[in-house]
């Protein structure tokens, strides 16, 4: 068992493996009414309130701001019709493609590093690409504000320009480029994680024996180990694109005006123009995206449909 | 390096491999970097050296109000997880009902939805309802979003434990409350610790949910930062964000050091 596999069992989705179940003694009260207050909690400070969020999006709201009857659907077609709002929810759809693809792409090399390296390498490593999780994410959009500095003061410039690879300084910051390397920076583990741990329960003797019988690394590496890590790409790819997609902090610290996403949009549409209705509808998109997203993820990962046809 | 990397396919994953190390912590570095350098506007190279920006920092009544804020509320909404999340855990471990793993789904799903409407729906009834205390509201906020890493936390480890164990001390005399207190517990001690340990981390940097229920009085850490950031260019923002990654640091030390403990864990 590696760091990276307990780090997973912490912070990713998956359910740890199913334990050894067998009839225990019985308690005097069923062990199932501990769920109580739990459920009682979250059923009325979570439940409750998103079906409430989804009633006021297909509710009118008057002058003096109640909402109330009668039903209507007009703000989720104001989403979609008005070009400066459906922009925003393609911009959010490009941005979580682009940043989950990205994040993946990068995250493979890290995590087979990671599973298949020294114990002291694994372990630097792993602590890497978990610290930052846990540092504010406005701190790190700030760091990035510092990188991307646009001017001949800014670090990544200033690196361009002493290197010469360009003449005169770029504009990265409030662009949708600094919210992807923003976003890729603050969900990087959310890939990493899931893809170590998939990495980590491949039996090595399969990549020995395709070695043996003359497969090269490359080979190897896209019939045998690339097949059999599709569970933890498709759990990260989801992890990836839905906290990207969810996202205000970044698109805000680095997006500017040129970048709104989603999460902006709403916060907008609720602290400045006070509009209940038109923001709740942006967020029971944003959520049916998501759901979406984790509907096709399940499915593909519970069905065992990743596995090989031949 | 390891004999199953060689050659070319080597090279390049050590080499993205660096240069990812890198991305995650340049940021980080040059933060820290720029808050002991002697400069009003922010340059790089980073210019000389002070420690006057700490100074400043510690003394700004708005960041150490909201500091003791955001420590309040962590250690509250830990505590607030642990009560309801931990004997949660033991019914979906331990329980044998109708829906058990509909109801386990249920308790995991704030993990999957979107933080910020989590966050936005229950403003709504909180405004509903009058409950107009913002300190009152962020627990209420951050209990929902934290519980289900305890949750989860507690529920691989209670797995773990060996039943037998309990049998034994049941057997021997032991009354249900001595066997959970004497057995049970130690068993899952790191478990829990680990649980209780992300709930505060999670609490402490919370944005999504956060900035619904707070309000002008009463503004944690993470809405305190944002605020210097975007609105006013105040050279103490760099400081204040090194004291967060310090503070980040020494929480991840904890955890490995929690998580280290495998056995207790993940097996």
């Amino acid at each position: 068992m590696t760091t990276s596999d307990d780090a997973v069992a912490i912070l990713s989705v998956e359910a740890p493996p199913a334990a050894r179940r067998r009839p225990g003694w019985r308690l005097a009260l069923p062990v199932g009414l501990l769920a109580v207050p739990m459920l009682a909690f979250l059923t009325y400070f979570f439940f409750y309130p998103a079906l409430g969020l989804l009633l006021s999006s297909i509710q009118t709201q008057d002058s003096r701001g109640i909402i109330g009857r009668p039903f209507t659907l007009a703000h989720y077609a104001r989403l979609i019709n008005v070009e400066l709002y459906a922009r925003v929810l393609w911009t959010t759809l490009r941005i979580s493609i682009i940043t989950s693809a990205l994040a993946t792409v990068l995250a493979y090399p890290v995590a087979l590093v990671m599973v298949k390296s020294r114990p002291m390498v694994t372990r630097i490593i792993t602590l890497i690409v978990i610290a930052p999780l846990i540092v504010s994410v406005v701190v790190r959009g700030y760091g990035w504000q510092l990188v991307l500095q646009n001017g001949p003061k800014g670090m990544l410039n200033w690196i361009l320009m002493t290197l010469h690879v360009v003449d005169a300084p770029i504009s990265v910051l409030y662009t949708e480029v600094a919210v992807v390397i923003g976003s890729l920076h603050v969900f990087f583990p959310m890939m990493v994680l899931p893809l170590a741990s998939a990495l980590g329960k491949i039996d090595p003797n399969l990549e020995d024996a395709a070695r043996m019988l003359g497969a090269p690394w490359w080979r190897v590496f896209l019939r045998v180990t690339l097949p059999l890590s599709m569970p933890g790409f498709v759990a990260g790819f989801t992890l990836v694109f839905s906290l990207t997609a969810g996202s205000f902090v970044i698109p805000a610290i680095l997006g500017g005006a040129s970048a709104v996403m989603l999460g902006n949009l709403i916060e907008q549409q609720i602290f400045v123009v006070y509009d209940w209705p038109f923001g709740a509808a942006i967020a029971v998109v944003l959520v049916g995206l998501v759901l979406a997203v984790n509907g096709v993820s399940m499915w593909l990962l519970e069905g065992r449909r990743l596995r090989r046809p031949d | 390096m390891d004999e199953r990397f060689s050659g070319f396919g080597a090279f390049i994953l050590y080499t993205i491999t660096a240069g990812m190390m890198l991305f995650i912590l340049a940021p980080l570095l040059l933060v820290m970097a720029v808050s002991v350098s002697d400069s009003y506007f922010v340059t790089f190279p980073p210019q000389g050296f002070t420690l006057k920006w700490y100074a400043k920092v510690l003394q700004d009544r708005d960041f150490l109000e909201a500091m003791r804020l955001s420590i309040l509320l962590a250690l509250g909404t830990t505590a607030g997880s642990l009560l309801f999340g931990v004997p949660a855990a033991f019914a979906l471990v331990r329980g044998r009902f109708f829906g058990l793993a509909a109801i386990k789904g249920f308790l995991l799903s704030p993990l999957i939805f979107p933080a910020l409407v989590t966050g936005l729906a229950l403003l709504q009834v909180l405004t509903k309802l009058g409950s107009q205390d913002a300190r009152l509201n962020l627990l209420i906020g951050h209990v929902v979003v934290t519980s289900p890493y305890v949750i989860r936390t507690v529920v691989t480890s209670l797995q773990l434990v060996d039943e037998n164990l309990e049998d034994a001390a049941r057997t021997l005399g032991a009354n249900r409350l001595t066997t959970f207190w004497r057995v049970t517990l130690p068993q899952i001690a790191s478990g829990v610790a680990a649980g209780g340990l992300f709930a505060f981390m999670v609490s402490f940097d919370n944005y999504p949910v956060t900035m619904w229920l707070a309000n002008s009085e009463y503004s944690p850490v993470p809405l305190v930062l944002m605020r210097q950031l975007v609105n006013v260019f105040d050279p103490s923002v760099p400081a204040m964000s090194t004291i967060i990654i310090l503070m980040a640091m020494v929480g991840v030390l904890l955890l490995e050091k929690l998580v280290g403990l495998r056995r207790a864990l993940a097996a």
